[in-house]
């Protein structure tokens, strides 16, 4: 478990699974084709199953989601606190380097 | 492998089988559901089975310690185990053909080269010490099954370890009745390792030879010595498959955990002094009397093969002991 708010960067190239996961799940507890359908409405990304899974094991035992308890076969997941935490500092860092970006672009020639 | 044919259910549940068994334990249910929902999203998906592929080949390397992951130190110590027990046998392999070839000529004239003389000696003592190893380590290991037989799902990987060993073992004396050492001289079974042992290793490693690059050459052996060399080395495989698989399904007590690691550290020391007999006599062996002792390129290829199973078993016994420290200090 991991209270570090640059948790996510250690997860390197499921870094960008990871984060549309943590975006999903801020929106409320979802299971895994829930969160499939979700994250494919909101960043019109589909996440194949393997790596939706592999990503929500990491997360999980980094301690930035954990598993609802459930009767059913669909294990449900909500955000911790510290994947809270992690998520806003992280989409806060992707904000800075977007605007960033953008200004930069709409400044100057910065095109060949 | 193609997730196409049969129900959703039944093609998610064989697209389960790519992970191993502790991760299917966890997330088994959830992921079939998942499977199962997205197959009848898209019936047809290659991407989804490649995906699927290779996150399970992933979760099987991560659960035999082999990426960077930290497992449990439990987890570990068997993984380290298992890879230590495949470095063996790779190692005992390789090493008991180098080794077989010599007593053959041994048989028929003891080597003038003091450094062969001195390289039959240790590696005949460490494969002695290995022997003597394999037996303390197969004594608890033993028990433990007879003590845990209620425990399932172990009966098809027991039959497969037994059927891989008894046709290794009987097509090994078989075979072993024409060994070039005996040839019905009537000094037979003078040489440096009793005959009967010398013949067996001989017969059971018939199949790690050159002449698999000499297809003229090997078109002249008798049909059923070839037979036997594409037969043996699949009944050793499908023994240590076997024995491998039913020691995972077995649980295994820190204690006898930390027995093996103990007897897996000795081991890897018998392995190198083994190495360096074999190492002294392709270095500095000399072939005489009469050829007998003339180190060829297989014999090279083998100390290579040694060196690295070598290295692997020291890894695997650094990575095991670290883990038995680790699950110390957590107890």
């Amino acid at each position: 478990m991991t209270d570090e708010p640059n948790a996510l960067a250690t997860l390197g190239r499921y870094a960008g699974p990871a984060t549309l996961i943590l975006s999903s799940l801020a929106g409320g507890t979802k299971h895994g084709y829930a969160l499939s359908k979700d994250i494919e409405e909101f960043a019109e990304v589909r996440v194949a199953p393997g790596t939706l899974y592999e990503a929500l094991s990491r997360l999980e035992r980094q301690g930035l989601i954990e598993p609802v308890e459930s009767h059913d076969r669909r294990r449900p997941y909500r955000l911790t606190g510290a994947g809270a935490s992690v998520l806003r500092a992280h989409l806060d860092a992707q904000r800075r380097v977007a605007e960033v970006g953008l200004g930069r672009l709409a400044a100057g020639p910065g095109t060949a | 492998m193609s997730d196409r044919g049969g129900t959703p259910a039944r093609r998610a549940e064989r697209l389960l089988r790519c992970y191993p068994a502790g991760w299917r334990e966890r997330y088994g249910d959830e992921f079939t559901e998942l499977l199962v929902d997205d197959i009848c999203e898209r019936p047809r998906s290659w991407t989804r089975t490649a995906d699927v592929m290779r996150s399970g080949a992933l979760a099987r390397f991560t659960a035999a310690g082999l990426t960077g992951r930290a497992l449990a130190p439990e987890q570990q110590m068997r993984a380290g185990l298992a890879w230590l027990g495949g470095a063996l046998v790779a190692f005992l392999v390789t090493g008991i053909a180098l080794w077989s070839q010599l007593t053959v000529g041994w048989q028929w004239s003891a080597p003038d080269a003091p450094a062969t003389r001195v390289a039959m000696l240790v590696m005949s003592a460490a494969v002695l010490g290995l022997l003597v190893l394999a037996l303390l380590s197969a004594i608890p290991l033993a028990w433990t099954l007879i003590a845990r037989r209620e425990e399932r799902r172990r009966t098809r990987p027991l039959a497969l370890a037994t059927v891989g060993a008894v046709v290794f073992v009987l097509g090994s004396i078989h075979f072993g009745h024409g060994w070039p050492g005996t040839g019905g001289h009537p000094w037979a079974d003078r040489g440096l390792v009793p005959g009967p042992i010398a013949r067996f290793g001989w017969a059971a490693t018939l199949w790690v030879t050159s002449y698999w690059a000499h297809p003229g050459a090997l078109s002249s052996f008798p049909a059923a010595e070839i037979a036997w060399m594409v037969v043996s080395p699949i009944a050793l495989l499908a023994s240590a498959g076997g024995v491998a698989k039913t020691l995972r399904r077995t649980r295994l007590s820190p204690r006898v955990l930390r027995y093996q690691l103990w007897l897996g550290g000795a081991a890897a020391v018998a392995m190198a002094a083994f190495l360096a007999g074999a190492g002294s006599w392709v270095v500095s062996g000399g072939p005489a009397p009469r050829e007998l002792f003339r180190v060829g390129t297989i014999d090279a290829a083998g100390l290579a093969v040694m060196s690295a199973a070598l290295v692997l078993a020291f890894r695997a016994v650094g990575r095991t002991l670290t883990a038995a420290a680790r699950s110390g200090t957590e107890r």
